[in-house]
């Protein structure tokens, strides 16, 4: 039975359900556009046409939530793949002379100092690893559903993701060494 | 000294500034609708105008080829065009094709082989 605010061409898609993942979502889209709020914003209305005109159809086969991210996931990698590029290359020239030159200047750097270091570190891992230590740390998905948002396999989630421990205990690591 | 899988997720999602600062759903959706609404009405001007394009190319078509016929057609033309005829045509008499006449006329052998006339 549809619901009374289920979206006319995706009926198992309600406005409600929408509104309560909108704040994760945002911050999924956020991180695509390497933290850019204005293209994150359109990002996000994008996905929602594609939910509001049926292009991307939700059928249950997963949360409406691991869906949504996939949308935004999928409309980032094929239409704002330039524009991503562009931010990210002007966001990694801000943070490597800003960030983590602050951070880690300082002897005696801080909590906050260290975090900003910490999350440096995972915006300089590869992608795949990045989106997903994002995914299961950040956003508490399982290594299934953050691999489905990816639109990889399980198992390829699963090296992604030990990889990316891997690589960033090594950093954080290294980080303590130096203090 | 090495971290666990709980003290690095918990590292990373404190470090983490995600979730902040998500402008309100409300306009985000009322935005989306607008666009939506937006490609809904261009898409339906693009087919309006592809069909009447479509109606203006059929009339400019047909409104010559129907001065030109003149409205009949003359008989003959039309008897000429429908005229058939079988592909086994060629084997009747008025081709004069009679295999029975044109057998050929071998030379008579005189040389036995075999207890027979070659």
């Amino acid at each position: 039975m549809r619901d009374g605010d289920a979206l006319e061409n995706n009926p198992e898609v309600t406005r409600s359900a929408l509104e309560a993942i909108h704040g994760q979502v945002f911050g999924w889209a956020l991180s695509r556009c390497y933290y850019d709020q204005a293209a994150a914003e359109d990002l996000m209305q994008q996905a929602y046409v594609e939910l509001l005109s049926g292009n991307a159809r939700f059928d249950n086969q997963s949360s409406l939530q691991t869906f949504v991210f996939a949308v935004v996931q999928n409309l980032a990698r094929s239409r704002y793949r330039r524009l991503a590029s562009r931010l990210r290359l002007v966001k990694t020239f801000e943070a490597t002379s800003l960030d983590r030159s602050a951070a880690l200047a300082e002897p005696d750097h801080d909590t906050k100092n260290r975090d900003v270091a910490i999350w440096q570190y995972v915006q300089e891992l590869a992608p795949r690893q990045r989106d997903i230590i994002e995914l299961v740390f950040c956003r508490e998905f399982t290594i299934e559903e953050a691999s489905a948002v990816m639109g990889v396999t399980t198992g390829t989630g699963r090296v992604h993701y030990d990889r990316a421990k891997k690589a960033l205990r090594r950093k954080i690591g290294d980080m303590h060494e130096n203090e | 000294m090495k971290m666990s899988d709980q003290e690095l997720a918990s590292a990373v999602r404190r470090a983490s500034s995600v979730d902040s600062e998500a402008p309100p759903f409300g306009d985000v959706w009322s935005g989306a609708e607008q666009r939506y609404q937006r490609s809904r009405r261009r898409y339906s001007w693009f087919a309006s105008a592809a069909a009447v394009v479509a109606v203006i190319a059929v009339v400019l078509n047909a409104g010559p080829t129907a001065l030109h016929q003149g409205g009949y057609i003359e008989m003959v033309e039309l008897m000429d065009s429908t005229s058939w005829a079988a592909p086994s045509d060629v084997l009747l008499p008025k081709y004069e094709f009679d295999i029975y006449q044109d057998l050929p006329t071998l030379m008579e052998s005189t040389k036995p082989a075999e207890g027979a006339l070659l």
